[in-house]
């Protein structure tokens, strides 16, 4: 089927995200304007203004109430999703990597780059009452990463625990009742670049620049799965109805220019869940493919990439006819 | 003597020892009554017996000149300044004796005293069997020697027979009940070489070694052998296990070519430390010796310096003006001299018969030429003048059957600053009959530049690749008895490369290069393009020599990315792709020619339908069998997946009441779209304007 072209972003997509129900589309980009879509239809929504520079991520609290946006400003901002108002901006030293609303949105989580002279850093800030105020309140809770720099996060199951994926591929678990590790592992060789939830939120799914996107338990820690590709992987999601996973990401973007589309590989790629075998490619960007997320019914995706557009894709009868052979007893 | 001293020194030394236990009483040493010497001198002061000195010590300076002329006392002085002169460059002569007969006539052999053994051995090696005038002949021997050859005893002895060392079957690869051919993979800079069996339906890895060479390795042209680069020298591997087979000690040996019948290889180290005269060394593969070496070449030329004949009888070499024909197995030259061949260029083997195909540059008013030279009885058997020559090219077809000869020629010749410019270039394709009578030769021309030439390995077609990068084309010609070549056809395609599958019929077109990457596989019977397909970047195609697989590689030394090699079938299926960081080279180990008459062969092609159902149930078999396997790993994996799922599905149900308090008790835990659609879903329609059309009605 023909995918939705959704062109309103001048720059690189950096991050995209669906709303809980799915009738939302959210991204963010390399120039300072986060967009929100219908899914449906490819319609822009609106956009969200304020940030002076590179959003680098966003999150969309559970009830669509919410937006949080994280960028290369140093700020941290939050907006009123109904009116694109921009409630609160929390200044920060350095530029804002990741951010994400807890299970519950009760409490927001964000980190900053180690960069100008200061610290990557970890905040947990309370987001119960989201007004002005928050932008002079002092965090919940914040500590330090000493080692090499948190590049992706996500929040663990029940408000209790956050995932880091650092720069020289460490994941850890920090318990946010006493800001200590759980647990700390190193299954990737280089930079994590995102991380994503399975629907139920007991398995995660991270993606790496050392080529591979790894499956695991959110709260051991302990490795599922392995698929692996001849690329780096920028994104990586599960899907929410079947065993699939789909892969992205492509040639570094720095040396884009001198490769084509053909040696890129900036195809979408997917793979069974269970056993690491891919199964289908999905083509389309003339960029690497930075980020990707499925629609929570599960029966189209969103990938959005460096050449600027968000593509829309619904699947045909045939991906979802399509079966591996095994013993089903 | 030896021994008594040695007896006397232990006495002494025993005897102090008890001196200065106790002065007062001399101890009695005498042996108790009864005593047996049972330690030998060996045992008790071998470090001392080891300084004794032996006769040789100092014989081995001294050298036996015999064959000298005999003289009188009178002209015993002169006789004297002559040796001097003559041995004096190996070294200084400390001593010298002139025996002398009874009425003063010297006795015709000299002892000649060096300084160190090293000059008397190399004064051996230089005068020994030289003449000194027509009567007279050096034979020098070092003094030690007469030595050794006093003590050959009279009677001969059979030697000892050897053990048999049972020889690892070097053959066995041919032995696969199912003729899976095997290829060598090169990974990093020729470190670490894989051996794979291309079996069905995967192939299995047979031997993998890290840095089995430095820098890559080559499989002999049988298949038999594969050789590895080291620092010390070239080294061959054979048998099921790839043990060594063979070693040639040739320091930095960069280049190696074998002969085609496996009796020989030449190693050529351009900047190893075995002396200039040994660059190049010719060695015997199955007894490891050093059969001749040479010089290094003068000035650059192309690898392999040394060509050889089908059979391993001759071997040439190409120089100036000059073609040194040798011989084995004596390695000299064919009826002791070179053929003289004034403005030979260049020259190469019939790969089936003692024929060899030179071609002669053009001067001033004698034209160019092309000759076929029977050896050894050195006959030309046909020859061809050409005239405004540029270059040529030499392509025998690999039965054997036909030589083609690609000439450039020109229309113009302009002399600029001593470099010769041509202008106006065209092609000539020069096509000599070799199985009819009186080698009737053919030519086909073509005005644009010519990118390839190819012979069908088998059979009487060839394909020439040619136009400029713009406008590509290729076209295929089949060789006629008794008149010109015919075109069958002529395709477009941007391809620079050709490749014939070496049972002829099929073909594969590529285009290699940065940007390049197409493939096209074509059946020359009919023309039909079988299938259309792409390998970006690749950098080499190489098929099995079987005929029934092509490999398409990109070797990580032209590109850094994207490195390994696919496997196809000769029809373009695609049958395996593989990435390999790394991936340097990729070779089918060769096959020896096929032991069946053609006969034979041709009977096997008209049964083959017979064969056919058996080797496809075969195939079947294998393939449900690994499908099989496949879903069984796949049923285990799902297995374990469902364990891990329910204990995560049972911590998630009993989360449930804490998730609930999380969201202020709205239940978020199903789908919303399950959820939501039945109960709450309202129906919204939505209009809106797509276009809005004006016509005039009349």
């Amino acid at each position: 089927m023909k995918p939705l072209m959704l062109q309103g972003h001048e720059r690189a997509i950096t991050q995209i995200k669906y709303n809980r129900e799915g009738d939302l589309l959210f991204s963010a980009a390399k120039d300072s304007k986060p967009n929100v879509w219908w899914s449906l239809n490819g319609e822009r929504l609106g956009t969200f203004n304020g940030h002076g520079g590179v959003v680098w991520c966003l999150d969309v609290d559970w009830q669509s109430i919410h937006l949080i946006t994280g960028g290369g400003d140093s700020s941290c901002r939050l907006w009123d999703l109904e009116t694109g108002k921009n409630i609160a901006t929390i200044k920060t030293n350095s530029s804002v990597r990741t951010c994400n609303f807890s299970y519950s949105a009760y409490q927001a989580a964000y980190t900053t780059d180690k960069a100008m002279g200061h610290p990557c850093e970890v905040f947990i800030i309370d987001t119960r009452t989201i007004d002005d105020s928050i932008s002079s309140a002092s965090s919940i809770l914040k500590w330090e990463i000493t080692d090499s720099k948190v590049t992706s996060m996500i929040w663990g199951t029940l408000d209790e625990t956050i995932i880091t994926g650092h720069e020289a591929g460490d994941l850890i678990q920090w318990d946010l009742r006493t800001g200590k590790k759980i647990h700390s592992i190193k299954e990737h060789s280089r930079q994590i670049n995102d991380m994503q939830l399975s629907r139920d939120g007991t398995m995660f799914i991270t993606a790496s620049k050392d080529q591979t996107a790894k499956l695991f338990d959110t709260s051991s820690l302990e490795l599922l799965k392995e698929y692996k590709t001849e690329r780096p992987v920028n994104s990586a999601a599960l899907s929410p109805i079947l065993d699939h996973v789909v892969l992205g990401g492509g040639q570094d973007a720095m040396e884009v220019t001198t490769t084509s589309t053909r040696q890129g590989k900036f195809d979408a790629r997917f793979f069974h869940l269970v056993f690491e075998e891919e199964f289908g490619r999905v083509k389309g960007h003339f960029g690497p493919i930075n980020s990707l997320a499925f629609h929570p019914d599960g029966r189209s995706y969103a990938s959005g990439g460096e050449d600027g557009y968000v593509r829309v894709q619904s699947f045909d009868q045939a991906y979802f006819d399509y079966t591996f052979d095994y013993n089903r007893d | 003597m030896a021994k008594k001293k040695g007896d006397e020194k232990v006495n002494q030394t025993s005897h102090s020892d008890n001196e200065e236990q106790n002065f007062d009483e001399e101890p009695n040493f005498e042996d108790p009554e009864g005593f047996v010497d049972d330690i030998t001198d060996e045992e008790l002061l071998a470090d001392l017996l080891e300084q004794k000195p032996k006769e040789s010590d100092g014989y081995e300076n001294v050298v036996v000149v015999d064959g000298c002329p005999q003289v009188g006392p009178e002209r015993l002085e002169k006789l004297q300044s002559v040796i001097n002169k003559i041995f004096g460059k190996f070294g200084g002569i400390v001593n010298e004796y002139y025996p002398t007969t009874e009425n003063g006539l010297t006795t015709g052999y000299i002892f000649l005293e060096y300084s160190n053994p090293q000059n008397a051995a190399e004064a051996v090696a230089a005068t020994n069997n030289c003449k000194l005038d027509k009567q007279h002949t050096f034979l020098v021997n070092l003094f030690t020697d007469f030595k050794k050859y006093e003590n050959i005893p009279a009677e001969w002895e059979p030697p000892a027979p050897q053990p048999l060392k049972v020889q690892s079957d070097l053959q066995w690869y041919l032995m696969d009940p199912d003729a899976y051919d095997q290829f060598l993979v090169g990974v990093g800079t020729g470190v670490a070489l894989q051996v794979w069996q291309n079996a069905l339906p995967e192939p299995t890895l047979l031997q993998e070694r890290p840095n089995w060479t430095e820098t890559y390795a080559v499989w002999s042209p049988l298949g038999t052998y594969l050789a590895t680069f080291h620092w010390r020298g070239v080294a061959l591997w054979a048998g099921p296990k790839f043990t060594q087979f063979q070693k040639f000690y040739h320091p930095e040996a960069r280049f190696i070519s074998f002969s085609p019948c496996e009796n020989y290889i030449v190693t050529f180290s351009p900047s190893g430390d075995r002396g200039d005269d040994k660059k190049l060394i010719i060695w015997d593969i199955r007894t490891g010796q050093e059969k001749r070496s040479f010089p290094p070449p003068d000035e650059y030329v192309t690898w392999p310096i040394f060509r050889w004949s089908k059979d391993d009888r001759f071997f040439a070499r190409l120089g100036t003006d000059v073609l040194s024909v040798y011989e084995t197995p004596g390695f000299g030259l064919l009826d002791k001299k070179s053929i003289k061949i004034p403005g030979i260029r260049d020259f190469c083997w019939s790969p089936t018969d003692n024929v060899l195909a030179y071609w002669v540059a053009e001067e001033k008013d004698v034209p160019a030429r092309v000759t076929l030279l029977e050896l050894p009885n050195r006959t030309e058997t046909r020859s061809k003048n050409l005239f405004s020559v540029a270059d040529c090219k030499i392509h025998w077809q690999k039965s054997g059957d036909y030589l083609c000869v690609k000439v450039d020629r020109y229309s113009k010749l302009k002399k600029d600053k001593n470099e010769l410019k041509y202008s106006g270039m065209y092609y000539n394709f020069e096509i000599f009959h070799m199985r009819e009578k009186q080698v009737p030769v053919d030519s086909v021309e073509i005005k644009e530049p010519i990118q390839a030439f190819a012979w069908e390995p088998v059979g009487s077609k060839f394909a020439i690749i040619h136009g400029d990068q713009a406008n590509i084309q290729i076209s295929f010609y089949q060789v006629n008895t008794g008149q010109a070549p015919t075109l069958l056809k002529k395709l477009g395609g941007s391809f620079n490369h050709v490749f014939w599958s070496p049972q002829g019929q099929f073909v594969v077109l590529a285009n290699f290069g940065l940007t390049g990457g197409a493939l096209e596989f074509l059946d020359t019977n009919d023309f039909t393009i079988m299938n259309v397909a792409d390998h970006y970047q690749m950098s080499g195609i190489e098929w099995d020599p079987t005929g029934r697989y092509v490999v398409t590689g990109v070797s990580s030394l032209k590109c850094k990315m994207d490195c390994g090699y696919y496997i196809w079938s000769f029809q373009g299926k695609i049958l395996r792709r593989v990435m390999k960081e790394g991936f340097a080279q990729f070779h089918w180990r060769p096959r020896p020619p096929t032991l069946l008459s053609e006969k034979q062969q041709k009977d096997i092609k008209k049964n083959l339908k017979k064969y056919y159902p058996q080797f496809e149930s075969k195939d079947r078999m294998r393939s449900t069998k690994a499908s099989k396997e496949l879903v069984a790993k796949r049923t285990e994996q799902m297995k374990r997946y469902r364990e891990f799922r329910e204990s995560a599905s049972q911590q998630w149900t009993e989360q449930r009441s804490r998730r609930l308090e999380l969201r202020g008790y709205v239940d978020t835990d199903q789908l919303p779209a399950a959820a939501g659609a039945d109960e709450h879903a309202v129906e919204e329609i939505v209009e809106f304007f797509v276009k809005e059309e004006q016509t005039v009605i009349e």
